[in-house]
């Protein structure tokens, strides 16, 4: 095994972890946006996620119990930008920041007990045999269940996308809303199920930033990361195939920064934490610059055109 | 009585009813909230009013609180009125504060009395600036101007913190980062012996001077007709891109005022996390004004008292403040919802 094996290796598998809790709120916003929708209130269910997955965690001593509590009060909070942009009409960008201030609010408030908790978080599988394996082994040993898991949901999502005919459905709705309902289905739920869909992916993904990947819970310590997801959906171009690959850009980009902070590169650590955003922003633009917002689905521009 | 005569009443009692229909959706929310968390609603309530109107004190802090809120809200709305949502007033404040401490910084050791003014435009200045940003990204390559000002508050944010650890650092106050405390020379001047400074006043005839100008000039219909019709603005040769940069520039420069103001008159240096969250509580006002210049004004010093409650609720009822986020948040819902609700019927 070469050094460049080791090196490269042990960056991907850090990007890789940066990335993973992206995967999930990236593929949940991915939905949404796929059926017409666009909240922004990722971010909040993303605090939450991550506030009661460490609680449970915590409390319970299981890890996988804050993956599950993280989930659900993900998908709790995304309900209420279901009611607001669904039974009340209300504008979604607008929505998305209220949902975003109440998950930021309440993760801040039933979180205060939690700063400087310790939990018992996930291994990985180092030691067990699989650190010799030339090339893909030190990768494999360095991952923990989630960024597996991350690896399994994103395909299994587009898969269902694409193959199933409730996908079909899902796409169509986003297509056009009308002639959905002409053809007798119903628009208005099959977007309550992907904003609530989405609700518990961003609160999946919030419970694997905090009980996995940085191990800690910190007020508003998602610092954005759902709001990046809502600019990188249109990276991906509404396709949940290109979210892992969309995911790992941002990941590489925070992978990158710590790499180089470590490294002591003489730039300050404050100037490197800017990357991801400016990594995000400029794909966003380079995608915008050859896409011109024609690769939308037609019911999502209604909204992000105006 | 016809029924002419009813649907005007129904008509006038309207704009009334909507404001008092969501204020009571607004302390259902609130009280199911505090009752949520075992307090006594009716209890709490009195001490969110006590701690942000009790007395002299109290209300200087709400209005301190709701200065820079003001100048946000007006940033917000501006845009708004061409139909753009930005909601980067939070990162257009730190690009202002950062502008404006630079030029105090290398006026430093002869202070006189240019630095106000020059601090202050160049604040604005600032602002300015970081919000083009997203406008000519939207306006050049429809890149979605919500996301990217979003995006670019973080990286405001962290340039502060990176000047306030680094290269501004003052070396004399030991582990703190902050830049070295502002002269007097760049203070704006205080009322009524408090904290409150002329921030508020100059806040206050900007709202004045912009509602008049957006809905008394040529302009400001321009503006309203590439908002609600931009199909006909095409037609009759409005240019959207040049009106959109000039309402995000100008909205740009108001936070940029406020990020700045703040920094000299408020906190006295430079440092991290000193919005605040003010942006975002100034889009909340722009939304709950439905982006009305002078609403704006009311709405702000209510948020703003609300928000300054927050260290009362702490202090007396042993309740964190964070709890006036989650009540900042359920007034969003509640007159979104109430809003939502009694518009419709309307298309989307």
């Amino acid at each position: 095994m070469t050094s460049f094996d080791i090196v490269f290796g042990s960056f991907l598998v850090s990007a890789l972890r940066s990335a993973t809790p992206l995967v999930f709120v990236l593929v949940g916003e991915t939905l949404v946006q796929r059926t017409g929708s666009i909240n922004l209130g990722v971010e909040g269910q993303m605090l939450v996620g991550a506030m009661a997955g460490y609680g449970a965690a915590a409390l319970w001593g299981d890890p996988w119990l804050g993956l599950v509590a993280g989930a659900g009060a993900g998908m709790l909070l995304s309900s209420v930008h279901g009611l607001l942009t669904l039974a009340a009409r209300a504008n979604q960008f607008a929505s998305g920041l209220a949902v975003w201030m109440l998950g930021f609010g309440l993760s801040a408030y039933y979180g205060a007990g939690l700063v400087g908790r310790k939990i018992e978080g996930f291994g990985t599988w180092r030691g067990a045999g699989l650190d010799d394996v030339p090339v893909l082994g030190p990768i494999v040993a360095g991952m923990t269940p989630t960024v597996l898991l991350a690896l399994v949901v994103a395909p299994a999502v587009a898969w269902w996308f694409w193959r199933t005919r409730t996908g079909l459905v899902w796409r169509a709705v986003g297509e056009s809303p009308e002639a959905a309902r002409a053809a007798g289905l119903r628009p208005i739920r099959v977007r309550l199920q992907a904003i609530l869909l989405g609700g518990l992916l961003s609160g999946l993904g919030g419970a694997a930033l905090s009980v996995d990947h940085t191990r800690t819970w910190a007020e508003g310590m998602t610092a954005g990361r759902g709001l990046v997801a809502v600019g990188l959906v249109i990276v991906a171009r509404w396709n949940p195939w290109w979210v892992l690959p969309t995911a790992l850009l941002f990941g590489g980009a925070e992978a990158l920064a710590l790499r180089l902070q470590t490294a002591d590169a003489g730039v300050s650590a404050h100037l490197l934490l800017t990357l991801p955003y400016i990594t995000s922003l400029a794909v966003l633009t380079l995608t915008c610059l050859r896409d011109r917002g024609q690769a939308a689905p037609a019911g999502l521009r209604a909204v992000m055109d105006r | 009585m016809s029924g002419g005569t009813v649907d005007r009443a129904r008509a006038m009692a309207a704009p009334l009813g909507r404001p008092a229909l969501a204020a009571a959706a607004f302390v259902v929310l609130a009280a199911v909230f505090f009752a949520v968390i075992g307090r006594n609603p009716l209890a709490m309530i009195g001490v969110v009013l006590e701690a942000a109107a009790g007395d002299s004190y109290a209300i200087g802090e709400s209005l301190v609180r709701a200065t820079p809120i003001l100048l946000c809200a007006l940033a917000t709305a501006l845009p708004a009125r061409v139909g753009l949502i930005s909601v980067g007033a939070e990162g257009q404040f730190y690009a202002g504060a950062i502008a404006g401490t630079g030029t105090v910084l290398s006026m430093l050791p002869t202070p006189g009395w240019t630095m106000l003014p020059l601090m202050l435009v160049t604040g604005a200045l600032g602002g300015m600036v970081w919000s083009l940003v997203a406008g000519l990204l939207r306006t050049g390559l429809q890149v979605n101007e919500t996301i990217s000002t979003l995006l670019t508050n973080y990286v405001a944010a962290l340039l502060v913190t990176w000047l306030v650890y680094g290269p501004w650092k003052n070396p004399a106050s030991q582990g703190w980062p902050a830049t070295v405390e502002f002269p007097a020379a760049a203070r704006l001047p205080a009322l009524f012996d408090s904290r409150v400074h002329a921030g508020l006043l100059i806040g206050i005839a900007l709202a004045v001077v912009l509602h008049l100008v957006l809905t008394r000039t040529r302009w400001g219909l321009v503006l309203d007709v590439l908002r609600s019709n931009p199909r006909a603005g095409l037609v009759a040769g409005l240019d959207f891109r040049r009106n959109a940069l000039i309402v995000m520039a100008l909205g740009g420069a108001l936070a940029g005022l406020a990020g700045i103001a703040e920094t000299a008159s408020i906190q006295g240096r430079l440092q991290s996390d000193i919005a605040g969250g003010a942006g975002f509580s100034g889009f909340l006002v722009a939304w709950l004004a439905r982006n009305h210049c002078l609403r704006i004004i009311p709405l702000s010093l209510l948020v703003g008292a609300l928000l300054a409650s927050g260290d009362g609720l702490q202090m007396f009822a042993q309740v964190p403040s964070s709890v006036t986020l989650v009540i900042q948040g359920l007034l969003f819902v509640a007159v979104l919802l109430v809003n939502g609700w009694l518009d419709r019927k309307r298309p989307a």
